[in-house]
């Protein structure tokens, strides 16, 4: 059991925000074209952040496990959305296949690290469940919108290519692999190179909250290599899962990538 | 334009009425085209009039609004487009190859599930190389470093490699020199098998034509 970490006075807050002039004044100064939406962020985060602990402290107390799985489904959902909106792409069928990569790519590295690492008896435990969750979706969201924006857009811009392959025989699934390719290999990047230089560059977020929480560094990194091994689990079968599942409303009969699926 | 009929044997190619637009963009309205096997046709027209998008429609990577395509006597639609573009050979005029070096970019469509029964043939590209005024050399360099000539023409050993019996040559030797096109049109002269729809705004491609057909854009008065 961990210790507790001391709490933060709201009213000591405040020094975090004044702390925010100094980067405000550098974007007001040199008209970085920033300014309103820094603002509107740190707004909205602060909002988000209230009425989420609000929320999590009644999730938490309850520990129904029903309603930890409901309130993991609403951030896989709200994921799902961002995805589609960061990669430019319409709603639609994409929408639901896009959730149940999220959902599996979540939900294996989850339940292992919780269940079979942590070795909790209670997988749904809101205090592992949501925070480790969260962790691991943050991270495939982040993947499959570089995953598929690269995957459909390379084949937009690479139409003269991929036709040959077609021409040439290829099926869909043997046209696609070069695009695939690299697709994965750029949604998995930044990933790959943070657990590269992890520890080095920075303390990571999980290690840093388990110290601050009274544990020892030693216990701290074994938290951390467990969440780094889910995180590059969770991004690599979300962005392969994704394509594959999106790929199979996103191509005609003809084996031609729909249009129709790009915003603009 | 000529006259289709229905879907007979022994031709390659049958167009009937088909009609092709972007939004308001009309290309072809009831185009029809008739290409027996073995006949080598040339595709004049001037720019817009819907040479390459008509190309484009027999291997269904375009779907006109309206009429049929026929390919040996197949109505093309989007469970045979897969087993009929195993018949064609196309070959654009700046051909996509991919990335890689020469060599295995020319033994990748072997590859393919769907040309599993063919065997890559080293000798027959050696020839066609030869033939074709490429030099052996250019199998271990980067597709990236040929010229345009030079990847037209590896585009055509590759289709020719695959032993398609419909060629689909869309200024597929815009990038050649004299020598060097002398040398293409003379293989496919040669080879009373294979048909060839050609679109070229070159003259001298028409010296191996059975036939010209010449496209011209809709004019304003006929889209009405």
């Amino acid at each position: 059991m961990m210790n507790a970490a001391d709490a933060i006075h709201p009213l000591a807050l405040t020094a975090g925000y004044l702390m925010l002039l100094i980067p405000l004044a550098i974007i007001h100064w040199y008209r970085v074209p920033m300014l309103g939406q820094t603002i509107s962020s740190v707004l909205r985060m602060t909002i988000q952040l209230i009425l989420v602990g609000l929320y999590l402290q009644v999730v938490f107390r309850l520990n129904n496990p029903w309603l930890n799985t409901a309130w993991l489904l609403v951030m896989i959902t709200v994921a799902d959305l961002s995805i589609l909106k960061g990669a430019q792409f319409r709603f639609g069928r994409l929408a639901a296949w896009l959730f149940a990569a999220l959902l599996v790519g979540t939900a294996i590295p989850l339940f292992i690290f919780v269940g079979v690492i942590l070795t909790r008896p209670e997988i749904l435990d809101a205090r592992y469940v949501i925070p480790i969750g969260g962790m691991i979706l943050g991270n495939c969201l982040r993947a499959d919108i570089i995953g598929i924006r690269t995957f459909y857009q390379s084949i937009r811009t690479g139409q003269k290519a991929y036709e040959l392959a077609l021409s040439q025989g290829a099926t869909i699934a043997e046209a696609v692999r070069p695009y695939l390719r690299e697709s994965i290999y750029q949604a998995l990047t930044p990933t790959v190179a943070t657990m590269a230089n992890v520890g080095i560059v920075s303390l990571p977020g999980m290690m840093t909250g388990v110290i601050i929480g009274g544990n020892d560094p030693l216990t701290a990194i074994g938290y951390q290599i467990a969440i780094m091994l889910s995180i590059f689990t969770g991004t690599a079968i979300t962005v392969f899962l994704a394509i594959l599942l999106s790929a199979r409303s996103a191509f005609s009969p003809y084996g031609i990538l729909k249009q129709a699926i790009f915003k603009t | 334009m000529d006259n289709a009929a229905t879907n007979p044997a022994g031709n390659a190619i049958v167009v009937d009425k088909l009609t092709l637009e972007y939004g308001t963009q009309i290309l072809f309205r009831r185009f029809s085209l008739i290409v027996p096997a073995g006949q080598k046709v040339l595709l004049v027209g001037s720019s817009g009039s819907g040479k390459s998008s008509l190309v484009r429609c027999l291997l269904g990577f375009v779907i006109p609004q309206e009429g049929t395509i026929a390919i040996d006597g197949t109505i093309l639609d989007g469970k045979t487009v897969w087993p009929l573009r195993r018949k064609i050979g196309y070959v654009s005029q700046e051909p996509q190859l991919g990335a890689g070096k020469v060599k295995d970019l020319i033994q990748l469509p072997f590859t393919y599930h769907a040309n599993a029964h063919l065997k890559y043939d080293s000798s027959g590209q050696a020839r066609l190389f030869e033939q074709f005024r490429l030099g052996g050399a250019l199998l271990d360099k980067d597709i990236s470093e040929l010229s345009g000539g030079e990847k037209q023409r590896v585009a055509l050993v590759i289709s020719l490699l695959l032993g398609r019996s419909i060629y689909l040559l869309d200024e597929a030797t815009s990038a050649l020199d004299a020598e060097a096109k002398a040398a293409v049109l003379d293989y496919f002269r040669q080879r009373p098998d294979l048909t060839v729809l050609m679109v070229s705004h070159d003259t001298a491609i028409a010296a191996i034509a059975d036939r010209t057909v010449t496209m011209s854009p809709v004019t304003a008065q006929e889209a009405v």
